[in-house]
């Protein structure tokens, strides 16, 4: 069975587009359609159903696009660059230091939110570079890296609780925040970062090759001419850039940028040539998608997106895992 | 003609190798043989820049080897590197055309003679029956004749092999011999580390035997054989057989 990888790309296109109209549409307050065409025609501006899609839905579904781009691509960029396929903006500890400068950001700049995406990507590369030099000290068998990982994300999770413990001002939702979420975004707290993500994204297509290169090792990659320390390097800040961007105005959304890259490795292939925007388009359905149910199914109340992403993404994850692959094996 | 001069590697402050002069005349095949660990991957892996050089020069038809940019450096030289751990689950094809991304240029478009070279290679080491096929499912013979096309598809006119016949069964190391003479009859320049004694002897132009991290004799196989210094390394007895056309060494 060979599919043509522009058709899977706009399928996976065709679905992003779905999930946005949804995301747009439905939400805890229901408006009827009429409610809606009213509002794109763009009469009365003053009406209840256009504030509520302009100021939270459609910040919100694009929060959540942008979300989903950056930590998917981040996660397929850390699993070839350290080699390892458990590696993930969450797995390595980068999400937590990104949370944890974030929270430092909040205490000493209340005010500013320009600060939030500028602590964020700082603290993902602090992280992100720290383990990856601690791994290659180490020898960096792939346990290690992930050990590294959880020990760090946990020792800055543990200083993320300490300043929200001591310092009552801050006025981030701590629970919200630690797990991931998508309620009050603004489009001025999200101007910013989603930029950065959309320039990162656009970068990380240039490095398709060389990630392949990678992928098979450095022996091979530093024989068909690659720089290999230097492309590390140069993905690690884009990464961060990625994964750090969103935990400012998303908070630590975990498990997405582990699991899109392996449903689409599984359904696409490792080429990252089409990983990278297979990745991208799926996170980015999938975090809109889930945001939805999450403001849906327990209306009035919400559930953050992460949470319905770990509900949804978890069994599914495990289908995939269980499944045989249906590869046949060919002798020579 | 690549010619190693005073050439010193070190791993962190340790020295490794240590003003090592060798040279690998062009169109031929040389073959380094010499005991597990006594240097002769660190060796060959300064030529694809794992080693690091700490002192000397590598000369490349004269032109300073070490100097040259990466990807300037795989376009004269290709390297297969030693038996891997990692093995992509990427279509044989895809896997092919990563040999020429040292050719490409920035936008990384292949032009209509890189597909060219690139099924040229697949057709050499007989894989394009494999094209769509994910290399992970190949037999570890299969897969090695893949990479060995990769490596091909960069369009050097020096070829180095590390243990390329290692885990091959008999005939598939065979099969893999046959192809590294062509290229020698296609006017490559060929660098192959072997194991098995039998094989070196056979097909090589020129020996360079290894010992302690050291050159401890450069020639003919015929000259290696009658100074007795394969013997000395490896601590063996080698008898030698002819039946008529065909010579086989024995060794205990």
């Amino acid at each position: 069975m060979k599919k043509h990888p522009a058709f899977l790309i706009f399928i996976l296109f065709l679905i992003l587009l779905v999930s946005v109209v949804l995301g747009i549409l439905f939400g805890s307050v229901n408006l009827t359609f009429s409610d809606i065409f009213h509002v794109l025609t763009g009469n009365d501006r003053s009406s209840t159903a256009y504030i509520l899609i302009t100021t939270v839905r459609i910040p919100r579904v694009i929060g959540g696009l942008f979300a989903g781009v950056g930590l998917s691509c981040a996660g397929v960029i850390l699993q070839t660059v350290m080699n390892n396929s458990l590696a993930s903006p969450n797995t390595i500890g980068v999400n937590s230091g990104s949370g944890f400068a974030v929270m430092l950001a909040l205490i000493f700049f209340p005010a500013n939110s320009f600060y939030l995406p500028v602590f964020a990507f700082l603290g993902a590369l602090l992280t992100t570079l720290a383990i990856f030099l601690l791994a290659a000290a180490s020898d960096s068998s792939r346990t290690t890296i992930i050990l590294a990982g959880i020990t760090v994300s946990s020792f800055l999770n543990a200083g993320i609780n300490t300043m929200k413990l001591l310092d009552t001002d801050i006025t981030v939702n701590l629970t919200s925040f630690l797990i991931g979420t998508l309620s009050g975004l603004t489009l001025n707290k999200i101007k910013l970062p989603c930029l950065c993500i959309l320039a990162a994204f656009a970068v990380s297509l240039f490095f398709a090759r060389p990630l392949n290169l990678l992928a098979l090792g450095d022996d091979i990659a530093h024989s068909l001419g690659l720089r290999v320390s230097l492309t590390r390097f140069l993905l690690l800040i884009l990464s961060s850039i990625l994964a750090g961007c969103v935990v400012s105005y998303a908070g630590l959304l975990s498990f997405i940028g582990l699991i899109v890259p392996h449903i689409c490795r599984r359904l696409f292939g490792n080429d990252a040539r089409f990983l990278l925007p297979c990745s991208a388009l799926l996170g980015a359905g999938f975090v809109i998608l889930c945001d939805l149910l999450g403001r849906v199914i327990v209306a009035p109340f919400e559930l953050p997106a992460g949470i319905i992403m770990s509900f949804i993404g978890g069994p599914f994850f495990l289908y995939l895992l269980l499944k045989k692959k249906g590869g046949r094996r060919v002798h020579a | 003609m690549l010619e190693f001069s005073h050439v010193s590697v070190s791993c962190g402050h340790t020295p490794i190798l240590k003003d090592i002069s060798v040279s690998f005349p062009s169109g031929q095949i040389t073959t380094l043989i010499g005991p597990n660990g006594c240097g002769k991957t660190t060796l060959l892996q300064c030529l694809n820049g794992v080693s690091k050089v700490t002192a000397g020069t590598i000369r490349l038809n004269g032109e300073n080897y070490l100097k040259l940019p990466p990807k300037e450096r795989a376009k004269k030289l290709a390297f297969l590197p030693q038996v891997r751990t990692i093995i992509p689950a990427l279509p044989t094809k895809t896997l092919v055309e990563h040999g020429r991304f040292p050719h490409l240029g920035f936008s990384r478009k292949k032009s209509v003679k890189d597909v060219e070279i690139v099924s040229r290679a697949m057709e050499f080491t007989h894989v394009t029956e494999y094209a769509d096929c994910s290399v992970d499912t190949l037999s570890g013979g299969m897969r090695q004749r893949v990479f060995f096309a990769m490596v091909l598809a960069q369009d050097c006119d020096y070829i180095v092999l590390d243990e390329p016949t290692t885990y091959l069964d008999i005939s598939g190391q065979r099969e893999f011999l046959e192809m590294v003479c062509t290229l020698k009859e296609q006017g490559k320049t060929v660098i192959l580390i072997l194991h098995d004694l039998n094989q070196a002897l056979r097909i090589s132009d020129r020996l360079l035997v290894m010992n302690d991290r050291k050159i401890k004799a450069a020639g003919t196989p015929e000259d290696c054989l009658a100074s007795g210094v394969i013997e000395e390394v490896f601590q063996t007895q080698i008898r030698t057989f002819t039946d008529g056309e065909e010579r086989f060494y024995f060794f205990r």
